[in-house]
Formats: structure tokens, C-alpha cells, sequence
């Protein structure tokens, strides 16, 4: 029985080693993705912006140094500069009817009414869709001529001509922006529902009690509850939202004369069409140090999943 | 009216705008699927018909078999072999998902180690980084070791999706895993990788199911990294092929609308067999693009 024991406690010591070991074996293969996916392409795209890139040069994978060349022409192009002003406009939108409508649509889900578990599987069907099926999808109904928004539009006898969503600039916009709400309303519903979900019942009963109105229940009771939730899902929709790529290529394809063009597609077009991959690099040193700046805000509201990382096994 | 017979018509009325709310999300869908199925000449008449009008299969005889019909400056070969190769590129982003986080997760869960907080948080971070970033420096650097226009290269790239949110995911499912698990079976005498093997992942099949959708999902809709790191000569995904008939100044409508009708497949499948995984990915806090 004794030595049973013993030889139990020399395992686990012996084991402490053996841990450290078999812990780093297993992260290994995750190290190694994370440094070729992820550091490498970030360093190298900084290295990039500071070079004389040519379609000659990308086979070298070193070409001359620019200094601050690329930046410069990148600030100085007017479609950058717009595209920049673009990308602003287009997630502050976004988020603004995103979070109206995601909370509205929460709200209404954590009410008991028949049809309530379909109606809430069926929501994040926009999600799950590739991005360019859903430009391509709202190209189709944004058409001027066999469009249904204009069929719509002119049925109800609010327009009497079509109207020219996608060859006009300013209506363009407008397009990419409500494809971008509808594609970006299930995430906050559910994010936003599930986090209602967790709100204590007793506290709502107690605040009927005291003679809260519903308003006063959600601005005075629940929104305060339910604050952390609603602070990661602006920060990962702020995120999601200054990346979107695929629905403006199929939607708009950055048109008509740029109108639509944002950061993202401005860069695919520096480097991949005109090829200049230090331009386009620049481009995307900009749009990476915009998202970054939530990583220090996301970290602090991710803080207790790390602080469980010490405490882990502990 | 009576309390009862109020809140009674009270649901109703929820209901009612929760269908309407529904009618808005899936409407461009349904109008995709009823385009997919219009002759050419119904697309092109100027008017959207709410029914399918003159409903024919052409579309998707086209797509599926020589084609694009119209659009004669974007050839694309059939939207068949690229169905094949959306597969292979999901399965493929399954698989490394898979392998490189489930271990990954584990370690960071129930292995003490010092690295942990460092790399809990730049995967955090890395979630937050734009394709288009990774993309440009992808692109070169496989062009550099000659991997640009392979599947291992668009793998590698679609990874950036799913592995991240794939080990935090995990991750957190491993926490609710109790340690005495792994304590009993170190002292039953089985080895560190015989104890993940065999007792950790049969515990996580539901989680490893979500991850696993999640990353399909990624790989089947990726179309940044196939746009730039696949040249359009050899293989391409059905995203690709979607973009393709896009022309600048005609769009082949008819067949645009099967393709993208066939690019919608697997998330409905999904929706429908694995709804329950997909719920639980969803809230994980999970971001895609």
C-alpha cells in the first residue's frame, strides 16, 4: 500500500517534466502555423511597404529601399484617401444598424411567442453563406432593370422610374452598406439574445416590482447587465466590418468611379492589379494598425479567459 | 379583452414580426434560387418575377457542364470540377484545422506552461488581422517557394480562418473537461499522447464537430486567398468561378445565379444536419472573414 503511494507521488514529480515536455510537443505544430501564417506575412508586409516592388521583384522576395516612398504615394492618391474616408463611413454605418436592429431582434427573441426556435435557427442563415454569394446576391436584386428592389420600389409607387443603384455613386454606397447590415445582424442577434438569456430573473421581477417601465427595465437594468457583451460584439464587428472584401468585389466591384472603394479593395487592386505590391502593402499597414487598435481592448475584455490560463491545472 | 386573451394576441403579434424580420433575411436568398432557375431571356426582360416563369434547368446544365454561356471574355472551365475543388480545399482546411489545434487547445488548457498567457493572446490578436494583409505577403512568399496556384498553398492560407477560433474554441471546451481525467489515467500508467488520444478526444467529439464545420464552412467560402494566391489557370473553387462570370459590362445572370445556388449547399446542409453545432460555434464568439 505504501509504496504504492510513493511510487504515485515520484510519477506525478517525474511528471512535472515530462509535462513541460509533452506540453510544448503539442503546441508545436500551432507555433509553427502561427509564425508562417501570421508573423511572417505581417513582417514581411511591413518590409514590403518600405521597398521598390516591381512584378520583377516578387520572384527576388527582396527589392530595393524606398523609404518612405509607398506611404507617401499612398497618401497622396485621392482614391486611397477615399478609400480610407470609405472605410470609416461604411463600418461606423454598419455598426449603427447592426447593433439597432441585432438588439431589437434579441429583444423580440427572448420573448416566448409560438414559432420562437425556428424563427431563431433560421437567422443566421446570412452568416453562414460565402461573402461573395452574397454580393453577387445583392448585385442581382440592386439591378436598375429586373431588380426586385426597384420592382418594389416602384409598385409601392414611391419611385416612378427605376432608380440606378449601382451606377451612381453616392446610391452605390448604399448598396454595399444594407448588404453589409444584413449580412452582419444575425451575429449581433445572437451574441446579443444569448447574452440576454443569461440575465438573472430575479432582477427583471425585481425591477417590475419597484415600478420600472419596460424602457426604464432595459436602459436602467438590462443594458448595464449585459454591457461586456455588448462591448465585445461592437469591437468584433468593428473588426469584421473594417475587413470586408469579398461582398463590395461582388456587389460593386469598388464602382462606379471608385465610389464603393474601400481599403481593402483599394489594396487588392495596388497589388494585384497594378502590381505595386509596396503600394498596396502601405495601404495595408493602414488598415492593419485600425484594427489593431481594438487588440488592447479586446485583450482587457478577453481578460478572463487569460487569467484562467494561469490558473489552469493550478 | 382579458389578460389571457391579451398576452395570447401579444405572441401572436411577435411572432408576426419575427416572420416578417425572417421574410427580409431570407428573401435574397429565395431570389437567388428562384433566378437560378429563369431562362436567360426571362433574366434579361427587365422584369423580377416573385415565381419561378418558364422554370428550366439550363442554367445549371450550363454551369455544370461546358460553361458560361454569355460572357465570352471570362472563360471559365464547369463549375463540376470546381464543386471538387471547393471540397477538397474545406476538407483540407478541416483537416489542418483539426491537427494543429485540437493538441494546441489541449496544452493551453490543462498544461501548466509558461507560454500559455503569450499565446492565448496572440491568437486573439490574430483573429483581428484582415486577409488582405496576410494575403499580399502570402502571395509572395509562396511564389517564393513555389507553391502559388497548389491546394497545400491555399490550405495554408484558408487555415487563417479557422485556427484560431478553432484552439479558442477548443480551448474552452477542455476547461469544462475535469483534470482528475488525466490524472487517473498518468497514474494507470498511460503516456502523455495515450491519454490525449485516447481519453481527451473521444470526450470532445461535439466540440471537434463544430470546429470541423466551422473550418469547411471557411475553406468552401474562402474567396480572398483564392482570388490572390490561385492564377486562374489550374485550380479553382466555385467562389472563383462565381467572380468569373461576373463581366465587366454584361453578367451571365443564369449562370451566376446556379453557381452561387450551388456555392449555398453546404451551409444549408449544414444548417439542417448540424444545426445544434452550429449554434454553439456561432455564440462561441467566433468572427469570420
Amino acid at each position: 500500500m505504501k509504496k504504492n503511494r510513493s511510487g504515485a507521488a515520484a510519477l506525478r514529480l517525474s511528471g512535472r517534466r515530462k509535462e513541460q515536455l509533452a506540453g510544448w510537443l503539442f503546441l508545436a505544430p500551432a507555433i509553427a502555423y502561427l509564425l508562417f501564417a501570421f508573423a511572417l506575412p505581417i513582417v514581411y508586409n511591413v518590409m514590403l511597404s518600405f521597398e521598390r516592388t516591381s512584378p520583377e521583384t516578387i520572384a527576388q522576395f527582396r527589392a530595393p529601399w524606398a523609404g518612405l516612398d509607398n506611404y507617401r504615394a499612398v497618401f497622396d492618391d485621392p482614391t486611397s484617401r477615399s478609400a480610407i474616408v470609405h472605410t470609416f463611413v461604411f463600418t461606423a454605418g454598419s455598426l449603427f444598424f447592426q447593433f439597432i436592429i441585432g438588439f431589437a431582434l434579441a429583444l423580440l427573441f427572448s420573448l416566448r411567442f409560438p414559432g420562437r426556435a425556428l424563427a431563431r435557427s433560421l437567422v443566421v442563415v446570412p452568416w453562414l453563406l460565402p461573402l461573395i454569394v452574397t454580393g453577387v446576391m445583392f448585385r442581382f436584386l440592386f439591378q436598375a432593370e429586373g431588380g426586385a428592389v426597384n420592382q418594389v420600389l416602384t409598385s409601392l409607387g414611391i419611385v416612378d422610374s427605376p432608380t440606378q443603384w449601382l451606377n451612381e455613386p453616392r446610391l452605390a454606397f448604399w448598396t454595399i452598406l444594407v448588404a453589409n447590415i444584413w449580412l452582419g445582424v444575425p451575429f449581433f442577434t445572437l451574441l446579443l439574445f444569448s447574452a440576454l438569456q443569461d440575465v438573472p430573473v430575479e432582477v427583471k421581477e425585481a425591477a417590475i416590482i419597484d415600478g420600472a417601465g419596460p424602457w426604464q427595465r432595459l436602459r436602467l437594468v438590462i443594458v448595464p447587465i449585459i454591457l461586456p457583451v455588448i462591448q465585445v460584439t461592437l469591437l468584433l464587428g468593428f473588426v469584421f466590418t473594417v475587413k470586408v472584401f469579398d461582398l463590395v468585389i461582388g456587389l460593386t466591384g469598388g464602382g462606379p468611379a471608385n465610389a464603393t472603394q474601400l481599403i481593402t479593395t483599394w489594396s487588392y487592386n495596388l497589388s494585384f492589379q497594378v502590381f505595386s505590391f509596396g503600394q498596396g502593402a502601405a495601404l495595408n499597414n493602414v488598415l492593419l494598425v485600425l484594427a489593431l487598435i481594438c487588440a488592447p481592448m479586446y485583450l482587457w475584455l478577453s481578460r478572463g479567459s487569460l487569467r484562467r490560463s494561469r490558473g489552469a491545472e493550478g | 379583452m382579458s389578460g389571457v386573451q391579451k398576452s395570447r394576441a401579444l405572441r401572436w403579434l411577435c411572432t408576426l414580426a419575427a416572420f416578417g424580420a425572417l421574410v427580409v433575411i431570407l428573401f435574397p436568398v429565395y431570389a437567388i434560387i428562384v433566378g437560378s432557375f429563369e431562362s436567360t431571356s426571362t433574366l434579361f426582360s427587365g422584369t423580377f418575377y416573385w415565381l419561378p416563369h418558364e422554370a428550366t434547368l439550363d442554367n445549371y446544365r450550363n454551369v455544370l457542364g461546358a460553361g458560361s454561356a454569355n460572357t465570352a471574355e471570362t472563360v471559365t472551365g464547369s463549375q463540376a470540377g470546381n464543386v471538387l475543388t471547393s471540397l477538397l480545399v474545406g476538407l483540407g482546411t478541416v483537416v489542418l484545422a483539426l491537427v494543429v489545434a485540437v493538441p494546441a487547445a489541449y496544452a493551453l488548457s490543462k498544461y501548466r506552461l509558461r507560454v500559455t498567457v503569450i499565446l492565448v493572446s496572440a491568437l486573439l490578436v490574430a483573429q483581428i488581422v484582415p486577409a488582405i494583409v496576410l494575403a499580399t505577403s502570402l502571395f509572395i512568399v509562396f511564389h517564393w517557394i513555389h507553391l502559388v496556384n497548389s491546394y497545400p498553398a491555399l490550405i495554408l492560407a484558408d487555415g487563417t480562418y479557422a485556427i484560431p477560433f478553432a484552439i479558442l474554441v477548443l480551448r474552452a471546451f477542455f476547461f469544462s473537461l475535469p483534470n482528475e481525467l488525466m490524472y487517473a489515467a498518468r497514474v494507470d500508467g498511460a503516456s502523455e499522447w495515450q491519454t490525449f488520444r485516447l481519453i481527451v478526444i473521444p470526450l470532445a467529439r461535439s466540440a471537434l464537430i463544430t470546429v470541423a464545420v466551422f473550418a469547411f464552412l471557411a475553406g468552401w467560402g474562402d474567396f480572398i486567398f483564392a482570388l490572390t494566391i490561385l492564377n486562374g489557370t489550374g485550380i479553382q473553387p466555385v467562389t472563383l468561378g462565381i467572380y468569373n462570370y461576373l463581366g465587366n459590362y454584361s453578367t451571365d445572370w443564369g449562370a451566376v445565379m446556379a453557381a452561387a445556388t450551388i456555392a449555398m449547399v453546404p451551409a444549408a446542409v449544414l444548417l439542417a444536419m448540424a444545426q445544434r453545432y452550429i449554434a454553439s460555434g456561432l455564440t462561441a464568439g467566433s468572427v469570420k472573414g
